[in-house]
């Protein structure tokens, strides 16, 4: 033993395993790990799709329905507002009906910015139970 | 010399580096944990904003659908007919994982309804549309 220590290094002093390469590995993966992280969260909001059973009976339920069509209009009972009117408007009728959902109906091809400051306004006029669907 | 081997904690002449070692082992633990799972999908969209947006904890799947319909998710160009199979897949891999859906201000409206559609008949019923949250 004494004759492979004086034989080998020598400049070794400890009887213990040796941790630096295992301490370089272990470094090294964690480099790879804190470079490939990614932090990346999500916000998001959540609505339902209807199922067909749903969309048969959409026309005898009480919710509200707005409609956006292509050009990004929006409607409400008939008539176009604003965005920023769809708010007043939700709530003056979930003042009426205070449990009903909210049916979105957009066009196929209604910007998806203008869906979701529809949504958003929902939101904001106090309903999260909304249906999203799409007419041609 | 030799009266000092007997000593156990004098042994080493250099640094210990066991409390470093534990200290690395342990960020590398974390790091382990709270990342790699997340699908990025590789493309910049322009995101809308909304007030109300939620933060998603486990809305790892992440569909973007760019101004002019194309989708992309896993750093991949994919078809509508291929959400379907490949979030399947991911579904099996990790079931309690939810689908942010990133679509451009710009997109069709009927291109996201389309790709929840496909999500939610491969099995996922968390589904949200992706917006910045307002200032």
């Amino acid at each position: 033993m004494r004759k492979r220590r004086d034989q080998g290094g020598g400049h070794e002093s400890s009887h213990g395993i040796d941790l630096a390469p295992m301490l370089d590995f272990v470094i090294n993966l964690l480099i790879f790990f804190i470079i490939t992280a990614v932090f990346v969260k999500e916000s998001g909001l959540t609505v339902n799709r209807p199922t067909s059973f749903e969309q048969e009976n959409k026309e005898d339920s009480k919710s509200i329905q707005i409609q956006i069509l292509d050009n990004g209009e929006i409607w409400v009972d008939n008539r176009a507002v604003d965005v920023r009117a769809v708010r007043a408007n939700v709530e003056r009728m979930s003042a009426v009906n205070p449990d009903s959902g909210v049916l979105i109906i957009a066009q196929e091809k209604a910007p998806t910015g203008t869906l979701v400051q529809v949504v958003d306004e929902v939101h904001l006029g106090g309903i999260y139970n909304i249906t999203f669907s799409t007419t041609q | 010399m030799q009266s000092r081997r007997h000593a156990p904690s004098n042994e080493d002449h250099g640094i210990d580096l066991a409390p470093m070692l534990d200290f690395c082992i342990n960020l590398l633990i974390f790091f382990i944990i709270t990342t790699s799972f997340i699908k990025e999908t590789g493309v910049t969209v322009f995101k809308p904003e909304a007030v109300t947006a939620e933060h998603k904890e486990s809305g790892n799947l992440l569909i973007a659908i760019r101004e002019n319909g194309d989708i992309h998710m896993d750093r991949q160009h994919v078809e509508l007919r291929d959400v379907r199979t490949r979030m399947e897949r991911l579904h099996i891999e990790r079931p309690e994982d939810s689908v942010v859906i990133i679509a451009d201000k710009g997109s069709q409206a009927g291109a996201v309804a389309k790709v929840m559609d496909e999500v939610r008949l491969a099995g996922i019923k968390d589904v949200s549309i992706a917006a910045d949250p307002g200032p």
